[in-house]
């Protein structure tokens, strides 16, 4: 899990960087700015967040965890150590972020509110996505596969109501569909990650 | 009252089914050996009975004063060989981790004295990966013994005990007999007599 750690913080580190490198001297537009924010955050997430699970198989603790807690609880666990990695990330990149290519301008709750939920929203369905490819002898392929149809919508949601933050407006409509997403995770997450449990 | 019943139990994995319509009925107080050679499918069934598996046909129940135990999981104890651990943890953390997740008393005091009865309190607050195969699988034993479950299903629970480890596991069977349901796979013919019943799979 260490090892997960510190790879998501250093794809997430080489993807600021190299787009720092890429945009130097240049003026970003808002949806550009928008785009390659999320991306940088997504690409840092991707390598901790599709082990969390992945690790559990192979060690073999995942039985474990099956006798001995309910999926809800496991579910969550691992959903709370995906939202702190998500949070660390955050605070190593975002900064990254705006010394290299742009600092975050126009409406802060508008960026805080898209930056909870959206979190929420990532957290949940790569937790979700790890358990189900956990369980599978082509992690890999099928994670991106599965994760693909989830993340699509969900990013360029995020994208939308960060290109109106970065505009100065409350991106409410966004933000309208993220926290209706993240309703919807919240209370089928749970459910269908029991179903994928058991076996 | 305890009682685990298997009806017409049976687990396909592709094509091959490695049983099929087996029937289990055991009462508190019984120690169930399963034998049977390599690949007869003595894991598959502690899998199934621990629920770890499902089952391709047939059913699997626990009963309480003949009423069905809706999460048997909650009510066994697991240990097997291939079981891993957090290799991170140590052994005292391991039982303290394990007591809280089933919402057993998690007091370090009672923790020890367990740790104590697997002869591995010496060394409680070492890392796991510096233990000896033996001394996992006694932290095994322990953690699956930890709240006296009325169900313990153990999977070739001698693999890499010593004479001293072995008297334990025997000692723990008899004393699981007492209160609940033992169920045990092994091919080492000199631990029948641990059983007071016994299945052969793949005859």
């Amino acid at each position: 899990m260490r090892q997960g750690i510190v790879a998501s913080l250093l794809m997430g580190v080489a993807t600021v960087v190299g787009i720092g490198f890429a945009a130097l001297g240049q003026t970003l537009s808002a949806g550009l700015q928008a785009g390659l924010f999320w991306t940088a955050l997504l690409f840092g997430l991707f390598p901790a967040l599709a082990r969390g699970f992945i690790v559990e198989e192979e060690t073999g603790t995942a039985d474990l965890l099956r006798i001995g807690a309910r999926p809800a609880s496991i579910f969550w666990g691992k959903w709370l150590f995906h939202a702190t990695l998500y949070a660390l990330l955050s605070v190593v990149l975002v900064p990254l972020y705006a010394l290299l290519v742009a600092p975050p301008r126009g409406h802060a709750l508008g960026w805080l509110l898209l930056w909870l939920g959206g979190g929420f929203c990532l957290t949940s369905i790569l937790t979700l996505c790890g358990a189900l490819v956990a369980q599978t002898t082509v992690r890999g392929a099928l994670l991106a596969g599965l994760t693909f149809p989830l993340l699509l919508p969900l990013i360029l949601i995020l994208i939308a109501g960060t290109r109106q933050a970065l505009e100065g407006a409350l991106p409410a409509e966004p933000l309208q569909g993220i926290f209706g997403y993240a309703l919807a995770l919240s209370a089928g997450g749970a459910w269908v990650f029991e179903k994928v449990w058991q076996e | 009252m305890w009682a685990l019943e298997c009806r017409r139990l049976g687990k396909r994995f592709g094509e091959r089914w490695v049983f099929r319509g087996l029937e289990l009925s055991l009462q508190m107080g019984t120690v169930l050996l399963v034998r049977g050679a390599n690949g007869s499918g003595k894991s598959t069934l502690l899998r199934l009975m621990a629920g770890l598996l499902a089952p391709t046909e047939g059913t699997v129940v626990l009963r309480y004063q003949g009423t069905p135990v809706a999460d048997r999981k909650r009510y066994l104890g697991w240990c097997a060989v291939d079981g891993a651990l957090y290799r991170e943890l140590t052994g005292y953390e391991h039982l303290r981790w394990w007591a809280q997740v089933r919402n057993l008393p998690a007091e370090r005091d009672l923790l020890l004295t367990h740790l104590e009865r697997f002869e591995l309190g010496h060394r409680a607050h070492e890392r796991v990966r510096a233990y000896s195969a033996g001394m996992r699988q006694r932290l095994r034993l322990a953690l699956a013994t930890y709240g006296a479950p009325p169900l313990l299903l153990l999977d070739e629970p001698d693999a890499g005990l010593d004479s001293s480890g072995l008297r334990l596991l025997e000692r723990t069977l008899h004393e699981q007999a007492t209160y609940g349901i033992a169920c045990f796979a092994t091919n080492r013919a000199e631990f029948a007599r641990w059983g007071n019943l016994a299945l052969e799979l793949g005859s």
